[in-house]
């Protein structure tokens, strides 16, 4: 008996450690930050000043919306490109629609969610009922999206100023770029806050998260056994196109700009917050605490290699080897 | 589950929205710029400084050489302990994060060249009411929160461009076509808006305008376009020496380059720059467009060891370089 016991308790050990890897790797990225730190004259360690930290929460903010959506997508073993440039449709809708169609904020946002949602609905509708691959559907997306916004901007980017006057947008937009409580906490890290418990409490409380693991494990299975699949599929896309326009809105807000240019490549930066995070891209594993860690570690990897200086291409480096160490782990993880 | 869905995504939505209308701010984030002493930070000869460089895009050969100039004009002056140099490949968001490392490592004064104004004025306004001084080179920034813009005037040198081509190069007249840098960037709109004038009463007609993105690559694409579409062109107007030289490697291509000239600006004194072009025969002339510096780190040491006032605009001069000076250019362009 007590032989038997022992190893019980180890393996429940070594899945806890998987389960929470992305913790332990944000974790051990943090405590590095901290000794590679640069330091002041005083001897703080720069990294760590209020400031900078939320610095942080602001330059992960977009890329945090993206791949919170995106985390819906790949758990059912899909893939969305297009988001990036969903991101930069939305930016360009923004400024356009505010500063050109002089529309009121609130109009103006509800209009550019509509389209991103709208935008994922056809991209779900593509994949679940016409059966095309959602690598395809996307790919083609990224380019029409991105062709959208060069056609909505005119092909310039369009710039918004504030004010009441024609050709201004709403002051209330310029808060998207400022600080709250004090001038400390960015008000994008706040909505990327709000985004990430919205999408952790749906997740924990909703029949359609057990449909979502479901058919990212088995779709055939989850199919037989009553799942609607085809109707979860297109809610997932929905929700990674709305995702996406949020975080153009953010943009537009936070540059005061709507550039068809915007977002080139988010995409991937998402994506790679999705896997560090441990979601599995074959689907049916993860979750959207593990992508915001996913997020928030690689935001504090960019943040230590700016405040050392280090060469652009030497970063992209070190970003590219965490990424395929944190997707090298998950292959060790021991089968459930 | 349907209405489930829907709900978590007013309540996103509504979420989102209310955090952006209603969250406070307090002053310190109401946009306006606070008046500073620019050599407040200033501690004379006995100080020890450290210099902040936010550039724009490495993968432009001006820029390049920007920071080199900083770099070689700084080692010359020993209280300038380090500059930090960093590089945001275009991206407004990675510039903006590239500002706020600096802040963070606590620079005694911030250089900037931004690649685009609005992405980057709240940012660098943030550092200049933090007391930072902020030397502009080449693009500024909209409003007035700088201590002094280096750099040259477009608008002047596209004129001179066009006076070279009424008065020197096609005195009769004839048909051009003009390789502008990126729609919507002031310098491409000025040094356009300077060429113009200056080939006002002239016979020289302007057939065709393109956009090559700075880049060579992309000027020789769009000049290969340009020779289909036009079996007669004279000369070619590019608003940089890289794009100027894709357009002669295409017209080379075409059995064409022996009936047209070809002009640009920057005049870069690099082995691949626009004077080594001009001496060698592929580029009929070029002008100046002085990266600027130099001059931004004599406007550092004045502000940080000299303690002295520095104008708000110092405007740079530019130079024609053809074949009969341009071996004497690039020689005193490269003494130090």
């Amino acid at each position: 008996m007590a032989t038997g016991a022992s190893p019980s308790s180890r393996t429940g050990l070594v899945d806890s450690l998987f389960r929470f890897q992305s913790f332990f790797g944000l974790l051990a990225v943090f405590l590095a930050a901290i000794v590679f730190s640069p330091r002041n004259s005083d001897g703080q360690i720069l990294f760590l000043t209020s400031d900078n930290l939320f610095n942080i929460t602001r330059q992960v903010s977009e890329i945090g919306i993206i791949a919170i959506g995106l985390t819906f997508v790949i758990l059912i073993g899909g893939i969305d490109l297009s988001v990036g440039s969903v991101l930069g449709l939305a930016a360009v809708g923004s400024a356009v629609l505010m500063v050109e169609n002089n529309l009121g904020m609130i109009p103006a946002v509800l209009l550019v969610l509509l389209a991103g949602a709208v935008f994922g609905f056809l991209q779900g509708a593509a994949v679940a009922l016409l059966g095309v691959q959602a690598f395809i559907v996307t790919l083609a997306g990224l380019q029409i999206a991105r062709g959208l916004a060069r056609m909505w901007s005119g092909g310039e980017t369009v710039q918004i100023s504030y004010g009441d006057g024609p050709d201004q947008a709403p002051m209330a937009f310029s808060l998207l770029g400022e600080r709250t409580f004090g001038g400390v906490v960015p008000i994008p890290a706040i909505i990327f806050a709000i985004v990430a418990v919205a999408a952790i409490l749906f997740l924990r409380t909703s029949a359609y998260s057990r449909h979502l693991y479901a058919i990212g494990g088995n779709e055939k299975a989850a199919r037989l056994s009553g799942v609607p699949v085809n109707r979860v599929k297109i809610t997932a896309f929905v929700i990674a196109g709305l995702c996406a326009a949020l975080a153009g809105i953010v943009h537009a807000g936070q540059l005061n700009t709507g550039s068809p240019n915007d977002g080139i490549a988010y995409e991937l930066d998402g994506i790679a917050a999705v896997v560090v995070g441990g979601t599995s891209l074959a689907g049916g594993r993860g979750s959207v605490v593990g992508t915001i860690a996913g997020a928030l570690l690689l935001g504090i990897l960019n943040n230590i290699l700016q405040l050392n200086s280090v060469d652009t291409d030497i970063q992209l480096l070190i970003k590219g080897l965490v990424i395929v160490a944190a997707a090298a782990l998950q292959r060790l993880r021991p089968t459930q | 589950m349907r209405k489930t869905m829907k709900s978590w995504i007013a309540v996103g939505c509504a979420a989102a929205a209310f955090s952006a209308a209603g969250c406070g701010t307090t002053s310190q984030n109401t946009g306006q710029v606070q008046p500073q002493d620019p050599t407040q930070n200033c501690q004379g000869p006995d100080g020890r400084y450290t210099i902040g460089m936010s550039q724009a895009n490495l993968a432009e050969p001006y820029r390049v050489r920007m920071d080199e100039d900083i770099r070689k004009a700084a080692e010359k002056v020993p209280q300038f302990e380090e500059v930090k140099f960093l590089d945001a490949a275009k991206d407004n968001s990675q510039q903006v994060s590239d500002v706020e490392s600096l802040m963070t490592q606590q620079v005694d004064l911030l250089m900037i060249s931004p690649n685009e104004a609005a992405p980057l004025t709240e940012v660098v306004k943030k550092a200049y009411n933090e007391g930072i001084p902020v030397v502009l080179l080449d693009r500024k920034v909209e409003g007035d929160a700088y201590t002094t813009f280096v750099g040259s005037d477009n608008t002047e040198i596209g004129r001179q461009a066009g006076q070279f081509f009424a008065q020197q190069l096609l005195p009769d007249g004839g048909k051009i076509v003009q390789i502008k840098g990126l729609s919507g960037s002031t310098p491409a709109a000025e040094r356009e808006a300077g060429f113009k004038q200056g080939i006002e009463g002239s016979n020289i007609e302007i057939i065709d305008t393109v956009d090559g993105e700075w880049e060579r690559s992309v000027g020789q694409q769009q000049m290969d376009a340009l020779l289909k579409a036009h079996p007669q062109i004279d000369a070619v107007y590019s608003q940089n020496d890289p794009m100027a030289e894709g357009a002669y490697l295409a017209a080379e291509a075409a059995g064409r380059v022996q009936d047209m000239e070809f002009v640009g600006i920057d005049g870069l004194p690099i082995e691949s720059g626009g004077i080594k072009a001009v001496e060698q025969g592929r580029l009929a002339a070029t002008f100046v467009y002085p990266t600027g510096g130099q001059e931004a780190v004599e406007a550092a040491k004045k502000l940080l060891v000299d303690c002295e006032q520095v104008p708000k605009q110092q405007t740079l001069p530019t130079q024609l370089v053809t074949q009969q000076n341009a071996a004497e250019v690039y020689q005193r362009l490269n003494q130090n």
